[in-house]
């Protein structure tokens, strides 16, 4: 069996990863070192961290750690659980650095723990204002870092940088006013010397952006509008004035390819959501993906998923970047599971569409032309009587990240087949109020629907796999070198699978949502699992 | 009789009469959106219904315990009287933050709003030091900054002091000045590890329970380790801030205390 062969190989050669010599103990030596770029670039050298949003910035969401493997992995067993003093449920992936685990709560808050204990270091509280607009909770999923500092968003639409040594706040700016309906929740990406982040609101009438602030000052180096003025041809993809209100906004974490010194981010829907009368045409660049210069933050390409969304099934899905060998042929490319219920491969270096097939229950396109734009199926537009249209509101897929492993290359994601009646109404924009045009409303009971993690070969398109999960999951997937698959269900499981098969490993009940993705990092050559489940963060490793 | 005064020293059974009895009569909802109770005699009764309802999370003087947040230093969830005043009225959905005894009247929320303004008062007060000199002296001969970080300068081993004026008075400045050792935060305390090999790690204890502790070394580096597996370890609960007495003139001593009294919050 090949798997097990190549894993065997992996595990002999395992120790020097680490990072540490194997008689290291607690306390050994200190913790924590600043996080260079070049250790940034490089971190799928020091898999022993997790040093970003997504572990490396092609965004694999995939840990080179194999200490844990599909043969030992029924020996996990829970070591710490760090209980978040709010009970909003944590979207949180931890960031770890050389033993110290940096975990982000509601509503804009950060502690910095020992990741071999859970216990604290140091706590930085975000002071709020008490009118904030919020569409969906007070979410934040993660930190980035740089040398010794971190980067996060507030829900008051700030960016502040904290030291990570002490937890003290280095600066602060404020990125878009939060009573416009402007908000932040995602993970900064740091890119070189800058920060580039997003921003949300997008159920608010807001116009959308992607940010560089510099990260020693705060400045802000550039900005790309992802709804472009009316100086640029694409703002003629708006009727009339509909462009200043059109949502697209930014909000989660993108990738970069240094090689290309490109950026890539996805866009949110067109406001208002479901109403699309008021802003006919394509509305670019809403449910697209982005393609950035980082240097100077000119946009090179876009893709746009689904021109004049009225679903609300924004592009705002975590791109993930690789290297594949397609008909022969060397490609870069970038995979992407849309909200939409289509997966997708691009070459990243020219944006040219590659792939294009369903990977969840879709009843709104016959398919994707020779471009990949959709060809609709006629009468699936809200209407005031509702129609019923697959995906639902919550889509195929969501904001949750999927994992790539380029030992199996395969692309992992949280399928959900579902469908809703989606309805239209008449909404005046009021700056600062909610901007919608519509609803969803399921025609079933939830139970009726199911999701699936669903294993796709990002060369065709083709399903490799499927695993059913009963009810359903909104969570992330972590895939790592022990040909392992992690996630967690809406019900409080979390779970591991053969990376190969699919076929289920492990599985504990952790006892609330899960809605984060896992990771995974070492201390003292010791392999820890992590993921957040409710308000509580959950950290396993092997039986001593 | 206020039914505040009660709620220490009558029997559960006759209290529980007294709110079924009273509650329709007590105004619960908000009326106003500007707090009526803003003397110095409303702040010091709001005190005491602070210390009787949430001194247990917050601490008895506001500034942080093992449940609620510090309340010296801004308020995370509200920025105008009217949402401080909802939030010990009603508390904060989905956190373990309550609402204050449904007894309560409207009256002593608001005094309670007063106390809590009073925990972070930006009002001007005459001092004798001069700001702009006393900044000099932090960043120069008091060689404050080599532990002590405002707006992200300086050092991590001395506390934060970017807003310090919003929660701590010009006394209290004085005497952490003079008397560093008189009143040291745990966060502050020094701990003294041996290991097993016999050599020693030392440095600010930013973290200990029954198994392990957190510290910050000299060179501001972070350790943790855990008890079981340490030959040792010692607390030591003094500062490792010296004493500006006798090393600054008492002008200048001045000086430093209206500078970090000037360290406040921006108001938006």
């Amino acid at each position: 069996m090949k798997p097990f062969v190549i894993a065997i190989a992996l595990l002999v050669g395992a120790h020097p990863v680490f990072g540490q010599p194997a008689e290291s103990q607690p306390g050994a030596a200190p913790s924590f070192s600043p996080v260079t770029w070049e250790r940034l670039l490089n971190a799928a050298d020091e898999p022993h961290n997790w040093l970003m949003y997504s572990g490396t910035l092609d965004s694999q969401h995939f840990s080179r750690l194999d200490q844990v493997h599909n043969r030992n992995v029924s020996e996990l067993e829970l070591k710490w659980a760090y209980q978040i003093p709010q009970l909003d449920r944590a979207e949180t992936v931890p960031v770890v650095v050389d033993g110290v685990m940096f975990i982000t709560e509601a509503p804009s808050n950060v502690v910095a723990v020992d990741a071999a204990t859970g216990r604290l270091y140091w706590r930085y509280n975000h002071p709020l204002p008490d009118d904030l607009r919020i569409c969906c909770g007070r979410n934040n999923r993660g930190v980035a870092i740089l040398g010794e500092t971190l980067f996060m968003s507030t829900l008051d639409a700030k960016l502040v940088a904290i030291d990570a040594r002490s937890g003290n706040l280095v600066w602060e700016r404020t990125v878009a006013d939060y009573r416009s309906g402007y908000s932040k929740t995602a993970a900064p990406l740091v890119v070189k010397d800058e920060v580039v982040t997003g921003i949300a609101g997008g159920e608010f009438g807001i116009k959308g952006f992607i940010d560089s602030y510099n990260a020693e000052t705060g400045e802000l180096e550039w900005r790309v509008d992802t709804i472009p003025g009316p100086d640029h041809p694409d703002n003629q993809t708006w009727a009339g004035d509909s462009w200043r209100t059109g949502g697209s906004a930014s909000w989660i974490t993108g990738a970069y390819d240094p090689d290309l010194d490109l950026v890539y981010w996805g866009t949110g829907n067109p406001g208002p959501d479901w109403n699309g009368d008021v802003r006919m045409g394509d509305n670019l660049y809403s449910d697209s993906a982005m393609a950035m210069k980082h240097e100077t933050g000119g946009l090179e390409w876009y893709f746009q998923f689904t021109p004049h969304d009225v679903h609300d099934w924004d592009a705002i899905q975590v791109p993930i970047l690789a290297d594949l060998t397609m008909d022969g042929q060397e490609r870069k490319v970038m995979m992407w599971a849309n909200r939409n219920a289509f997966f997708y491969t691009f070459d990243r270096e020219t944006g040219e569409f590659l792939v294009g097939e369903p990977f969840a229950k879709q009843s709104w396109a016959e398919g994707l032309d020779s471009n990949g734009r959709p060809i609709r199926i006629p009468d699936t537009f809200p209407t005031p009587e509702g129609t019923l249209v697959a995906p639902p509101v919550g889509g195929g897929t969501n904001w949750f990240s999927p994992a790539y492993s380029p030992r199996t290359e395969l692309f992992y994601v949280q399928a959900f087949d579902g469908e809703a009646i989606y309805f239209k109404r008449d909404e005046e924009y009021v700056e600062g109020d909610r901007y919608t045009g519509g609803g969803q409303q399921y025609n079933l009971p939830m139970d009726k629907y199911q999701s699936f993690i669903r294993a796709i070969d990002p060369k065709t398109g083709n399903l490799r796999w499927e695993y059913e999960i009963q009810p359903r999951s909104t969570a992330g997937i972590m895939a790592t070198a022990g040909d392992l698959v992690f996630s967690g269900s809406v019900d409080g499981y979390f779970f591991a699978l053969d990376a190969v098969s699919g076929q289920e490993l492990w599985h504990m009940n952790v006892g609330r949502l899960v809605h984060s993705a896992p990771m995974s990092y070492a201390v003292d050559g010791k392999q820890y699992i992590t993921i957040a489940a409710g308000n509580v963060v959950y950290t396993f490793g092997l039986r001593d | 009789m206020p039914i505040r005064s009660l709620t220490a020293t009558v029997a559960p059974v006759f209290l529980a009469a007294v709110y079924l009895t009273t509650a329709p009569a007590v105004p619960h909802a908000q009326e106003t959106t500007e707090n009526p109770f803003t003397t110095n005699l409303d702040v010091r009764m709001g005190q005491r219904v602070f210390r009787q309802q949430c001194g247990r999370c917050h601490g008895r003087d506001g500034a942080g315990g093992e449940l609620g947040p510090d309340l010296t230093n801004g308020f995370q969830n509200a920025s105008t009287d009217a949402g401080l005043f909802s939030i010990v009225r009603e508390g904060l959905p989905n956190t373990q933050m309550i609402g204050i005894n449904r007894s309560a009247t409207d009256q002593s929320v608001w005094m309670v709003v007063s106390y809590l303004n009073s925990l972070n008062d930006t009002a001007d007060v005459d001092l004798p030091g001069d700001a702009a000199a006393g900044m000099q002296i932090f960043n120069g001969k008091g060689n404050c900054t080599n532990c002590h970080m405002v707006s992200g300068e300086g050092g991590r081993r001395g506390p934060e002091l970017t807003r310090v004026g919003n929660r701590r008075d010009p006394d209290e400045l004085l005497s952490a000045l003079m008397t560093p050792d008189e009143d040291v935060a745990p966060r502050w305390w020094t701990v003294r590890v041996t290991r097993e090999d016999g050599s020693i790690i030392e440095g600010l204890r930013m973290n200990e329970d029954t198994f392990t502790l957190r510290l910050m070394d000299e060179q501001e580096d972070l350790w943790s380790f855990s008890k079981g597996r340490i030959r040792s370890y010692e607390r030591i609960e003094t500062s490792i801030m010296p004493s500006v007495d006798g090393v600054l003139t008492a002008g200048e001593v001045d000086d430093l205390v209206a500078y970090l009294f000037s360290l406040r919050r921006e108001e938006s």
